[in-house]
């Protein structure tokens, strides 16, 4: 049994302007103590995803259809529908959970001591002196230099990349089972990115946690990452180990990001193979495939009237399109032609 | 009128420090060195990425060129004429000459003005054309970022992050600039939408003849588009080399870490990853020698002490102790190679706030094909 199953997942806001579906039929699995990655581009649902995960959609986000099951020691339970109280009792105990930016998870006139012994208390009956010994451990963990001078410390003292580590201490205050990482390392400079990316396989590694880490950056997916999952416009499009997926892309999305990327040049001189047109906005996204007012390999008229489902193509690599593994020739309508 | 063969943009000892205030009095008790000292020339119709990471004064040193913030100290020649010097009527002259892209196509264009408005401002104020004469050029900046003439009567909002960078490309462009500062224009879009404005700037670039500063943190979009890079640290240029010079064969320890650390799609590209102990310190108190030796793996006694001067190699100028004297034992691509393999062996203690110093020198873990042994 996976650790984290997620089936069908619908979350929709329901705005003056109508419903807006931003995760619509979501699946995905991730096994105990690996590292899925949830790739995709503002607005595709990848955050959502992950915010209902944690029993965290705020109205007018509503949680319409859809399993979250997550197997706690060997029963497995489904996260809709679990009253606030139980879930705030996995929320930082089983799942633990950090975001891009540290400052919005800490509280600005509290000690990194207090807090991350706050978080220690919250779900273990510990007296304060064991809390505060924990805290020390939990920065040591995270690889703080100094962790008790730091524990006496203000969030405003520390960098961002500290700050970082001691969200991330915060997360593990409890140990969980799966940590979810939305886009942890987005905010920080590449030499401390990959500062956070190495503590964090190394985490994975010595504790045994799962991570669902989700980013833009597909760089960041084929280094830390053993299965990989595309959204686009409120679905997943891809699905696959990450070696697979890099090696041989299989959606014309995942295929555009990655060819659009200038080290995929063949010749110093070539343009960049952008991808035509704008990423939908989930108030608008298109009938049929939602891919196809921008992609090179769109066939009339299935593309544009019939959704495509999930199919496995190759065992374990999931893709969403009617014509994948079969794509024949790109248009070659200009790029410019096809952008507004 | 400059010369065919001098530099468009000469950029010498520029300085541009920010007084910390404190106090009822708001006295002076500090400064931060934003920019502490560059120089660069950029030629005619080329290009000069400025990398670094946040902090570094990358972006601060693209607005003191155009004296967006003021510069403390140096000089910037803009074709044959000292911008620093200018009075603000030939400033203002200077200024329809080089234009300026911010990041964030959110923040830089004002939510209340019509497309029309914000382009036309510029026009208004260098006084250029009537009415008739304006629409014109305004209509041909738009569809020269294609964008449609419709565009005119629209808010911001009704744009996406990629249109607005569009739009605020052809209000840079209305004015028919010489030079433009690009501060990280696709950094705030999205990656499929990166690509795109990438090739609008290539594109314009050929066809309007345009001479950029491209300044941004992707290593991988510089490398394709600049001519030259300029790799900053701490308000300091700590190497600077045409594109494909640097990226072959980069000298400064910074440069090698900086360039590792960049997560990559392809597993052959992948570099063995140097992990750089420590922060950036604060620019408002660098480190004394060389600014980079507190998180240096190569760090020795003299880049404490001394502050490196530069070595220059054909086009190739790095301020470094370590590449300086391995350059004097060989070329540069057997000094790349050497100065790779020393961090790699020093980066055995990851993460750790600990220098490694002299053991570097004598470990035996140097790739195949790597430099000669040490002297």
């Amino acid at each position: 049994m996976p650790l984290l199953e997620i089936r069908n997942l619908v979350t929709a806001f329901h705005t003056p302007a109508g419903r807006v579906p931003a995760v619509d039929g979501v699946s995905l699995s991730i096994e105990r103590g690996t590292t899925l990655g949830l790739v995709g581009e503002s607005g595709c649902g990848k955050s959502v995803t992950a915010m209902s995960v944690l029993g965290l959609v705020a109205s007018p986000g509503r949680i319409e259809a859809g399993q979250i099951l997550l197997d706690r020691d060997g029963r497995s339970i489904d996260l809709v529908g679990l009253p606030e109280r139980q879930l705030r009792t996995i929320r930082g105990g089983r799942i633990g959970m950090i975001f891009q930016e540290p400052m919005t998870s800490l509280n600005p006139v509290f000690t990194v001591g207090n807090q991350v012994a706050e978080a220690v208390r919250l779900h273990q009956k510990v007296s304060r002196q064991a809390a505060r010994a924990r805290a020390l451990e939990l920065l040591r963990l995270v690889r703080i230099a100094d962790p008790e001078r730091r524990l006496d410390e203000y969030p405003h003292q520390l960098s961002g990349g500290m700050r970082q580590r001691v969200v991330i201490a915060m997360a593990l205050a409890c140990e969980p089972d799966l940590l979810i990482a939305d886009e942890p390392t987005t905010a920080l400079d590449v030499t401390i990115q990959a500062q956070v990316l190495e503590l964090l396989a190394d985490l994975r590694q010595r504790l045994g946690m799962a991570i669902l880490l989700i980013t833009h950056d597909l760089g960041v997916v084929a280094e830390t990452c053993d299965e990989v999952a595309v959204m686009y416009a409120g679905r997943i499009v891809e699905r696959a180990a990450a070696a697979a997926l890099f090696a041989r892309p299989l959606h014309p999305y995942t295929i555009g990001l990655l060819a659009a990327r200038p080290e995929h040049r063949r010749a110093a001189a070539d343009p960049l193979a952008a991808i035509p047109g704008m990423v939908p906005q989930p108030r608008d996204f298109p009938a049929g495939c939602r891919f196809h007012p921008r992609c090179p390999f769109v066939r009339e008229p299935r593309c544009t009237a019939e959704l495509p489902s999930l199919r496995e193509l190759e065992p374990g690599h999931l893709v969403r399109c009617h014509y994948a593994g079969d794509l024949g020739d790109p248009a070659t309508v200009p790029a410019e032609a096809r952008a507004e | 009128m400059s010369d065919a063969t001098a530099p468009l943009l000469a950029v010498s000892d520029l300085e541009t420090h920010f007084p910390i205030r404190r106090g009822l009095l708001r006295r002076v008790v500090g400064q931060v060195r934003a920019v502490d000292g560059i120089s660069f020339t950029i030629q005619r119709g080329r290009t000069l990425g400025l990398v670094g990471e946040s902090g570094c004064g990358k972006t601060t040193a693209g607005r003191s060129i155009l004296r967006l913030v003021e510069p403390t100290a140096g000089s910037v020649r803009f074709a044959g004429r000292e911008v620093r010097a200018e009075r603000p009527a030939a400033l203002r002259s200077l200024r329809r000459r080089m234009q300026i892209v911010f990041q964030d196509p959110y923040g830089s264009l004002n939510p209340r003005m019509t497309v029309r408005a914000l382009l036309e401002e510029g026009l208004l104020v260098h006084r250029m054309g009537d009415g008739r004469e304006r629409l014109r050029r305004m209509t041909a900046a738009l569809e020269r970022t294609g964008m449609p003439a419709g565009t005119l009567a629209r808010y911001p909002h009704e744009f996406s992050g990629g249109q607005r960078q569009r739009i605020a490309i052809a209000r840079a462009l209305v004015l028919e600039p010489e030079f433009l500062v690009l501060d990280e224009p696709i950094s705030a879009l999205d990656v499929s939408i990166q690509a795109q404005v990438v090739n609008l700037l290539v594109e314009l670039r050929r066809e309007l003849g345009l001479t950029y500063l491209f300044v941004s943190h992707d290593l991988s979009v510089v490398e394709y588009i600049s001519d030259d890079v300029a790799v900053m640290y701490l308000g300091r240029l700590v190497e600077t080399a045409p594109a494909t010079d640097l990226y072959a064969r980069p000298l400064h320890p910074y440069t090698h870490a900086l360039f590792s650390a960049v997560p990559s799609v392809e597993a052959e590209r992948r570099r063995r990853r140097i992990i750089l102990p420590g922060d950036v310190p604060s620019p408002a108190r660098p480190p004394a020698g060389c600014r980079f030796h507190p998180r240096c793996p190569l760090a020795e006694a003299v880049c404490r002490e001394v502050d490196p001067p530069a070595t220059t190699i054909g086009g190739h100028r790095v301020h470094c102790h370590v590449a300086a004297r391995e350059l004097a034992a060989g070329d540069a691509a057997a000094a790349s190679q050497r100065i790779a393999s020393l961090l790699t062996a020093a980066g055995g203690d990851r993460g750790e706030a600990s220098k490694i110093v002299a053991t570097a020198a004598t470990s035996p873990h140097s790739p195949p094909g790597s430099g000669k042994a040490t002297p």
